[in-house]
């Protein structure tokens, strides 16, 4: 048992607030309080990236990131990557490209290539392999993750 | 006559071949899929398992009072509630135990109104236990005197396996070389990203609706029934979207009647979900083996013989595990031409965790010894292994001793493919000539090669599967499939069989699958099958429904049939493209007419394979492939570190059905294989896991993985759907070896016991360079590191 | 179970101090540590959590004047983007690369790393060849206290600080290293991080007339704590930079290293990729 906070941040574009216990996990907040599922618990020690999420602009593992932490900053979670007009061009390429098998890594990892790729949108392979080290995948030997990060990569510099 | 809505005649198209995107990839990568590891119903409780902790003793007593008082908790179950439901292959586990035999025993279960709530109610159950001397090797477990682990299994003695072929003691006369060597094939784990998870509930009737992980609904049903005392037709399997299953869930493991006996206890839903360190102690593992292989040539470089003696850790319990002897003799007597073959296995049981099937289910285990005394020999003959292995590969048309009829093999041209695309043989000789050359850094070439299943396996009494067609009155298909999807990709080949012989879009096809009262019987995912089984049972069925809807237009169109075809939509003229009628609008009129013709077929295909048999030689599968591969390592002979540089890939597929799909089942098995050899270790020390954590049993990362450049070998497999043949295993059986021969091409250096870490690396290097014959082949037993 | 009955996010230092007073607040940042150790049991909550992230000036790097001064809560990922510690202490940028993973980095203080003294803390090895201090505040009387303390007496065993119950780690100083310093850190692979190092080895002296002058090296994972291995320096210490004294530092290492059999890696080996790691930093600063 610990005490309750209320706390009030930004999730996906919009103001939120809610009542916290102190120990509660941003991970669990997302899923049991506010029905996220999209981002998924793999072993809950920052070891997968599965839970991965972006506050104020950097990834973190959710599952480490204490809930009352997020009051007044600026959460993205995979649901807010597409809008009504579509996916996200991240979340298509990975479509396109066959990165997705059984999906389970693909919110954690999607999150982080995005934002690897918003910090850097001429990120190289080999870059993207760096980047993407705590994003842990059972099916896919990542080649098509990769595959779908160069080519949004590759769109970022046709279009320079 | 009709309209029709353009006059263009439509060319002929395929997409066989082509990339399909697996249709429900938008909604995994958006977030929306619910996993069952997602689920809540509403009611629903939450179950958690007390386990045992230790790895052999006596349930002395358990106290459940503390625990049953706690506020929000409805029921606490032990031993006693699952008293004489025993289940398994062997009839040996029950699903709340009455004698601890491994660490991960399950000897009480709550229900609770929250995980919170049920994790302080296991705190207060109190068990007493009396330990009991363990054992820990199978040879421990054989040993006279040793303690038993199953009244009913004397000895600790589990399952046997034996088969023999041939004279072997003129074999082993008339052989100029022989190897002979112990191999130590290691406990690794599936890590699947989504934890072990079932929800459980009964309905008024009795009836129970398992939502459940597992890939092989029907015969489920089976296994199940007795761990709850029910009837299998009272039973219901659905399969929401999981997180990876690779083979670990082709059995019954206790958290599912766990979850059940917790849901008929407390009249409610019950979820049963285990966190990573469960999942790591509790789930099965791939079975851990001691191989002893001999393997026999002529000076010619002609195989004479083969034997293998295997020992295996059967566990506590016998899942699947201890039945890869059937697969590990195919490989015996199968890798190569082998005239002479003499295959043993015995299990025996052990308080260490059981296993179950894990993707290459026993060949990766068995190639690991077979590739690396192949490249042995051919060292010892002087030849190029690429020379050697062409030596003694099969042609199309031969007939391993088991009866393995190789209809169509490509072993050579797998081999020549690879070795040609790598340069392996220059590669080869010039990485050996440096090898004892001055310099840190080493760079290594290695081939391996493997034989698998590619047609499904008879082990069970059919090996086929149920298909149902529907198509409506806008030309929407409906498949319903016993296919299972795992992730693996058969909804997109599904998907594209269907597009493909009715001439619809991708979009327009539905699958329906994964609940056991809707979709009809398939034996399950495993042996490579998928593609192959359920490809020809789409295609059958989609075929039906064409033929169906041809002969419809045939009357309508006054032109006959066989002059007719289905593309884009339309029904055309076979000869010219010419389109004569909109395939919906044909639908509505066949519906719609006096007497009502609505298209909606059923197939069960059969594939026409023999089953195992007792003495196992038969043909058990309706194909059999091939893949080769050449690894390219550097090796830093100080911290020995293998990097992977490339991987060369050359595999019989058949036919490319999704090339999409077909590439990425191909790169995910080599990283499965990668992280056997180099890096995954489960660590046990007298029954208990050391490394339950990702920090520390070490997966393959994306900096990890080296660019692999694939082949696909379309040897045209006459029983397969457009020739084609299942693949998804070999790319995990054949990388680990690959890189073992890699190694010792680069340093000398020789490991039997996976993986090759750094650590054992180093110290096989450092052992060799300190001897006093330099150039000796340095081999590494017996290390757990 | 734990019974936290306050929680704390100030924005001020003397605020954070003053609840750390009686010695029963459990400090938070990121959480990197924090998290998985309660939540495994290792670890129990006191009745505060005091969440220091928020607080005015205990973030932020400084590398203006002789001093260097990275705050408490400054994120691994902080350190590694840093151009400033890329220019003054690019053995410091060097570790913060290899440091677990993106996620981790960016959440991950060095404040906590520090206070969470692992053996095998990669951020340790190149603060000890800089000579850093941590810089230790606490209320008392009145008033905010600050003392310094050495880094390497900071780590007292596995796991355990010289910092008191009461104090607030607040800042990471060391002086501007002087001209010709060289600093090198090397850890275990394979992989690039995400990985609990092995070994981790740091070098760091001064290169004055072809000889190594006020040389320190550190290791990580061969000791109870972060360790300055004494005898390597000594082999080293006022000699050029050649085949003679590299052999002497690589044999010297044995006597300083103390590693166990744990289920990462061997004594052997460990004492093994030492010996490796000591001779390879060397030989790549002879190189330059």
């Amino acid at each position: 048992m610990s005490v309750e906070t209320e706390i009030r941040f930004r999730l996906n574009g919009r103001e939120v607030a809610l009542k916290v216990p102190a120990t509660m996990k941003t991970l669990a907040m997302l899923r049991d309080q506010l029905g996220l599922t999209g981002t998924k618990y793999a072993c809950g020690e920052g070891e997968c990236g599965a839970c991965t999420i972006e506050v104020d602009g950097r990834t973190v593992n959710s599952c480490l990131m204490y809930a009352v932490d997020c009051d007044g900053r600026e959460v993205v979670t995979i649901e807010g990557l597409r809008t009504p007009q579509g996916l996200h061009p991240v979340q298509q390429a990975f479509v396109d490209h066959g990165a997705v098998q059984c999906g389970f890594c693909m919110p954690g990892m999607i999150m982080q290539a995005r934002n690897l790729l918003e910090e850097n949108p001429n990120l190289t392979r080999e870059e993207a392999q760096r980047g993407l080290e705590g994003n842990l995948c059972r099916c896919t030997g990542y080649a098509k993750v990769l595959d779908a990060v160069e080519a949004v990569a590759a769109k970022e510099s046709s279009h320079e | 006559m009709s309209k029709t809505a353009s006059n263009s005649p439509i060319g002929k198209k395929t997409l066989i071949g082509q990339r399909v995107r697996k249709p429900d990839a938008p909604d995994k990568a958006t977030g929306k899929t619910r996993y069952i590891n997602d689920m809540v119903l509403p009611q629903m409780l939450i179950g958690k398992v007390l386990f045992a902790g230790r790895p052999h003793a006596r349930i002395v007593r358990i106290d459940t009072a503390a625990a049953e008082k706690l506020p929000g908790v409805h029921a606490v179950m032990t031993g006693k509630d699952a008293a004489g439901l025993k289940f398994g292959f062997v009839r040996d586990n029950v699903a709340l135990k009455d004698k601890v035999r491994c660490e991960h025993d399950e000897v009480a279960a709550v229900a609770a109104e929250s995980e919170e709530i049920a994790l302080r109610a296991l705190e207060l159950i109190a068990v007493e236990y009396e330990d009991l001397p363990g054992v820990f090797t199978p040879e421990a477990g054989a040993a006279e005197g040793a303690p038993l682990i199953h009244d009913e299994f004397a000895g600790n003695r589990s399952l046997h396996f034996e088969f023999k072929h041939g004279d072997l003691e003129a074999a082993e006369a008339t052989s100029d070389l022989v190897v002979d060597n112990v191999f130590r094939p290691h406990h690794v784990t599936h890590c699947c990203m989504g934890t072990s998870c079932a929800i459980a509930d009964f309905d008024h009737n009795g009836k129970l609706t398992i939502w459940t992980q597992t890939q092989y609904p029907y015969n489920y049903k089976m296994d199940l029934a007795p761990a709850l005392g029910i009837g299998p037709g009272d039973i219901r399997v659905i399969q929401p979207p999981v997180g990876g299953a690779f083979g670990s869930k082709l059995d019954v493991y206790p958290y599912e009647p766990i979850a059940a006996l917790l849901a008929k206890r407390t009249g409610r839903p019950v979820k049963v979900i285990y966190s990573r360190e469960e999942e790591f102690r509790a789930s099965p593992t791939r079975q851990a083996a001691i191989i002893h292989m001999r393997t026999g040539c002529t000076r010619d470089g002609t195989l004479t013989f083969r034997t293998a003696d295997v020992l295996l850790d059967n566990g506590a319990y016998t899942s699947w595990g201890p039945t890869i002897p059937v697969i590990m003799m195919r490989t015996t007597s199968g890798h190569y031409r082998v005239p002479v073959v003499d295959f043993k296995a015995q299990a025996i049981y052990t308080n260490n965790p059981y296993a179950g099937s894990f993707r290459g289910y026993g060949n990766v285990q068995t190639t690991w010894a077979t590739a690396q005394q192949m490249d042995m020999l051919a060292d010892m003959v002087d030849l190029d292994p690429l020379e050697f292995h062409l030596k003694n590969a099969q042609r199309s048309g031969e007939i391993t001793p088991q009866k393995s009829f190789l209809r169509e093999c490509a072993l050579v041209e797998c081999l020549e493919a690879a070795a040609n695309a790598s340069d392996y043989s220059r590669k080869r000789k010039a990485y050996a000539a440096q090898r004892d050359e001055p310099g840190r850094y080493k760079k290594g070439i290695g081939l391996a090669s493997s034989i698998h299943n590619a047609g499904g396996a008879k082990i069970h009494k059919s090996d086929g599967i149920g298909t149902i067609l529907k198509v409506d009155d806008y030309a929407r298909v409906t498949v319903i499939t016993g296919a299972s999807e795992i992730g693996q990709g058969i909804d997109a080949v599904i998907t594209l069989i269907v597009a493909e012989e009715l001439g619809v879009p991708l979009e327009h096809v539905t699958i329906v699958n994964n609940d056991s009262d809707i979709a009809p019987w398939d034996v399950g995912v495993h042996a490579s099958r998928t593609t192959f089984i359920a490809g020809n049972g789409t295609r059958r069925a989609a075929r039906k429904a064409k033929a169906q809807i041809l002969d419809a237009a045939a009357k309508f169109l006054e032109e006959p049939a066989e002059a007719l075809d289905l593309r884009d939509g339309s029904v055309v003229r076979e000869r010219d493209g010419a389109p004569l009628i909109k395939l919906d609008r044909l639908l509505r009129q066949m519906h719609f007419q006096t007497e009502p013709e609505v298209v909606m077929v059923t197939d069960y295909y059969e594939p026409k394979s023999e089953p195992e048999g007792a003495r196992h030689v038969s043909d058990h599968s309706a194909a059999y492939s091939h893949a080769v591969h050449v690894a390219e390592i550097t090796v830093d002979t100080l911290t020995g570190e293998i990097r992977v540089d490339k991987v060369t890939v050359a595999q019989d597929v058949g036919r490319v059905i999704n090339r999409m799909g077909l590439e990425g089942q191909v790169e995910g098995g080599i990283a499965i294989g990668l992280g056997y050899a180099l890096s995954e270790n489960m660590q046990l020390d007298k029954g208990r896991l050391r490394n339950a954590c990702f920090r520390d049993y070490k997966l393959i990362t994306a900096p990890e993985m080296p660019p692999i450049e694939m082949h696909f070998i379309e040897s045209n497999c006459a029983e397969g759907p457009y020739g084609a043949k299942g693949v998804s295993e070999l790319p995990t059986i054949v990388i680990a070896p690959a890189i073992a021969n890699a190694l010792y091409n680069a340093t000398g250096v020789r490991i039997f016991d996976p993986p090759m870490t750094p650590e054992k690396v180093a110290r096989a290097i450092h052992d060799r360079r300190t001897q006093a014959t330099p150039g000796k082949t340095a081999v590494l037993e017996g290390m757990t590191v | 179970m734990e019974q936290i009955s306050t929680y704390l996010a100030p924005r001020q230092l003397d605020e954070a101090l003053r609840a750390m007073a009686d010695g029963d607040a459990t400090v938070l940042c990121g959480g990197t540590d924090l998290a998985p150790q309660t939540e495994s049991g290792a670890r129990q909550y006191q009745a505060t959590l005091l969440n220091i992230r928020r607080i005015e000036g205990l973030g932020g790097i400084e590398a203006t004047s002789g001093e260097v001064r990275i705050g408490a809560t400054t994120t691994v990922s902080e350190i590694r983007r840093s151009a400033a510690l890329a220019d003054v202490a690019p053995v410091l940028v060097e570790a913060a690369e290899r440091f677990a993973s993106d996620q981790i980095r960016n959440a991950a203080s060095l404040g906590g790393n520090l206070c969470n003294a692992s053996p095998a803390g990669d951020m340790a090895p190149p603060l000890l060849v800089l000579d850093a201090s941590v810089e230790l505040a606490c209320w008392r009387d009145g008033a905010v206290q600050t003392r310094r303390v050495p880094l390497e007496r900071f780590f007292v065993g596995p796991g355990k600080t010289a910092r008191r119950p009461e104090e607030l780690l607040t800042a990471v100083v060391f002086d501007r290293p002087a001209a010709g310093f060289v600093g090198r850190f090397r850890k275990s692979g394979p992989r690039p991080a995400l990985e609990i190092s092995t070994v981790s080895t740091a070098l760091g002296a001064r290169i004055a007339d072809g000889r190594l002058h006020d040389v320190r090296v550190a290791m990580g994972s061969v000791a109870p704590t972060p360790l300055r291995a004494r005898h390597v320096e000594a082999a080293l210490e006022g000699n050029p930079l050649d085949a003679a004294a590299i052999a002497a530092a690589v044999a010297a290492t044995t006597e300083d290293v103390k590693p166990i059999d744990d289920v990462r890696a061997s004594a052997w080996y460990r004492s093994h990729l030492a010996r490796v790691f000591v001779e390879e930093v060397l030989n790549d600063v002879r190189r330059d």
